[in-house]
């Protein structure tokens, strides 16, 4: 148990010029909280949580874990485990010997090292693998004891590198709940990687969204999908992605084709143009007599409980791709040209077309 | 009748050829290999035909015409020869000696050559150096620039310490050749233990790390049971060439002094062209080579675990 801060932590590779795998992270982890890092590939998420685990160098700033500065501290002393992306078990130790390894190490006697893995093995359903050779097991079951190994030894921070990554879409899922549940359950402080949004979405309790080495923004979910802090975010979080353009702006609004958004005076005050988000979720089909702008559908994904119309239509002059919500019972048709309107003005965003950030209104 | 021929021909040529097809496809994959195929047949296959029927004779080259059959007296002579059986323990104890220590050695350099550094390629290409030597010219150069008592580097090195010089080759003729073997072994054991090492998963390695292992823990723990297949290989593969030990023997102590190091190569090739004697010769040779398929059978078979279980890992 414990909370776990980045202080301006950073990680550069030398080279001229130098690469910067981590940007100064200044980032808390409460005790007990569930924290995921999201970010596409190469900003830095692995990077940050191989600091934290002690196997990357912090090359400026400091690491504490508990109170206790331990960015020089070797792993072993750090009181953390790690799930990694392969799972590293070792091939030649069967699963009990895998997950008694680190008490091993520490000299713990014999019967309370069966004791723990025992109990370690029954809370993930590992009971009649206890004797087999990691090469003898599932993906998923590999995957359970990478857990198990990380769970005897009752650390005070749990590290996971994109642990569900090389599981089946099926598994996937239902080890999402299985480990959050654990979480919460244990009550210990987690990091968790991923770049999948919609694992960091359904699992932390806190999400930070890593781009290009920076720390974007840090927050519940529900905060990340309703006020992204830049243009950034808002595209990355959220399934099918927002639709984001960058339109002209005047008194009366921002312009998407015919279709006027209100946008507060103070807001965009001195911008000719304005980048506006709508999530599909927020637009929807409308009568040819109310505001809208006219949308060609090329493709119809139905989903089941939703379908997603893919279309193009003129914003800006500009042909755009657009992808609306409708209702799955009655969708439109392909090569059909349909009228697009904004369900609820608050749930449009607005951003400044240069710098990407959020403009408050 | 002309005008029907082609037509006729027509259907009835590829069905021949369909019927011919499957021999034909055969004997077009074993033409390539039957050259060597026949060339192996006639330098290994015929001479050993030949030995077998010299091994129920007695047949000296001193004595002309002295030719004649005798059973299995020569077979009887190999059991009972105490030479023959000195021959093979120094063999043994030779051969378990130069693999088992270039092996530790190898294994040694090999986790020195795993990490980064400036200069590792060339560092590895000279350590690589001594196996693609000639076991005569390595056994030549160690007799006489490295050992040699009197303009030796090592004598000269030892007389800088103010030690007596040593005739090795003479005074420790097993630990000289033990040495060479070694020092042209070793390169082989380390190749083969750095690709297992490069083949080791880094995140292995850092689970340990986490886990709380320090780099001995984590190389005896870890690193040595991934090892092992390796091991095993370059210890089989080591040991199949080091049985053949003879260049060095020959250039280096002639299997002496006495019968000090008289491994069974040498003392087959001393029975025959030394001492003239074909059909005791061909005798022991037999023998040998039914004692080498008994123990390579059974080391393939190893072989073959080692690359199943590599397979099943991969």
């Amino acid at each position: 148990m414990a909370e776990v801060r980045y202080a301006e932590a950073s990680r550069a590779y030398p080279g001229t010029p130098p690469v910067v795998a981590v940007d100064s992270l200044e980032l808390t982890v409460a005790d007990g909280e569930f924290l995921v890092l999201v970010g596409p590939s190469g900003s830095g998420k692995t990077t940050a949580l191989r600091m934290l685990a002690g196997l990357e160098e912090v090359t400026s700033g400091h690491i504490t874990i508990g109170g206790r500065d331990v960015t020089h501290v070797p792993p072993r002393d750090r009181d953390i485990a790690m799930v990694f992306q392969s799972y590293a078990l070792y091939p030649h130790m069967t699963v009990a010997q895998n997950m008694g390894f680190a008490l091993k190490l520490r000299g713990m006697p014999k019967e309370t090292i069966a004791e723990r893995v025992t109990e370690a093995a029954r809370l993930l359903d590992l009971e009649k693998y206890l004797d087999r050779k990691p090469k003898a097991l599932s993906g998923g079951q590999r995957q359970r004891v990478a857990m198990g190994r990380a769970i005897v030894r009752e650390p005070s921070v749990f590290l996971m590198d994109e642990p569900l990554s090389n599981l089946d879409a099926k598994l996937r899922v239902e080890t999402r709940a299985n480990i959050a549940a654990l979480q919460s359950r244990l009550g210990t402080t987690t990091v968790y990687v991923t770049h999948d949004q919609v694992e960091a979405m359904t699992m932390g309790h806190r999400v930070a969204v890593l781009k290009d080495a920076v720390l974007q923004q840090c927050d519940t979910p529900r905060t990340l999908y309703e006020r992204p802090t830049n243009v950034f975010v808002a595209g990355f979080i959220g399934s099918p992605a927002m639709n984001l353009y960058t339109v002209p702006v005047d008194e009366h609004g921002a312009r998407l084709g015919d279709l006027v958004v209100p946008v507060r005076r103070d807001a965009a005050a001195g911008l000719a143009t304005v980048t506006v988000g709508v999530r599909p979720e927020a637009l929807c089909l409308v009568g040819a007599d109310e505001d809208g702008f006219k949308l060609a559908v090329e493709l119809v994904e139905e989903l089941g409980a939703d379908a997603y119309v893919h279309g193009r239509a003129r914003l800006a002059d500009e042909e755009q791709r657009v992808v609306v919500r409708v209702d799955p019972r009655d969708p439109p048709a392909i090569g059909q040209t349909v009228r697009i309107g904004v369900r609820d003005h608050g749930e449009v965003h607005l951003f400044h077309p240069d710098s990407g950030e959020r403009l408050h209104s | 009748m002309a005008t029907l021929a082609p037509p006729v021909s027509g259907p009835a040529m590829p069905a021949a050829r369909q019927a011919a097809s499957p021999r034909r496809e055969a004997w077009q994959r074993r033409l390539p290999l039957t050259p060597a195929l026949i060339f192996m047949i006639i330098v290994t296959q015929i001479p050993f035909v030949f030995t077998v029927i010299f091994s129920f004779q007695s047949w000296n080259l001193v004595r002309p015409h002295s030719q004649h059959w005798v059973g299995l007296e020569n077979y009887a002579n190999v059991f009972t020869d105490s030479a023959f059986r000195d021959a093979l323990l120094t063999e043994i104890g030779m051969t378990a000696l130069a693999v088992a220590i270039s092996m530790v050695l190898g294994i040694g350099l090999a986790v020195l050559l795993d990490r980064r550094f400036p200069g590792r390629g060339v560092v590895r290409t000279l350590l690589i150096a001594p196996f693609l030597i000639m076991p005569t010219v390595a056994g030549l150069l160690w007799k006489t620039t490295m050992l040699d008592p009197v303009y030796g580097i090592v004598n000269y090195l030892l007389r800088l310490c103010g030690a007596a010089p040593v005739d090795f080759v003479n005074q420790h003729p097993m630990a000289s050749i033990v040495t060479v073997l070694v020092w042209q072994w070793t390169p082989f054991m380390m190749l083969i233990v750095l690709a297992g090492l490069q083949s080791q998963s880094n995140e292995v390695l850092e689970a340990a790390k986490v886990d709380g292992a320090g780099a001995w823990t984590t190389f005896r723990a870890i690193t040595v049971p991934h090892l092992r297949p390796y091991i095993e290989l370059g210890v089989l593969l080591g040991a199949i060439y080091l049985v053949n030990t003879f260049d060095v023997i020959y250039m280096m102590t002639q299997g002496g002094p006495g019968t000090a190091t008289t491994n069974l190569p040498y003392y087959l090739y001393q029975r025959a062209f030394l001492g003239f004697d074909v059909g005791q010769a061909s005798a022991l040779g037999v023998v040998t080579v039914a004692g080498t398929i008994l123990v390579a059978s059974v080391a393939l078979r190893m072989l073959f675990t080692v690359f199943a279980t590599t397979e099943r890992r991969a």
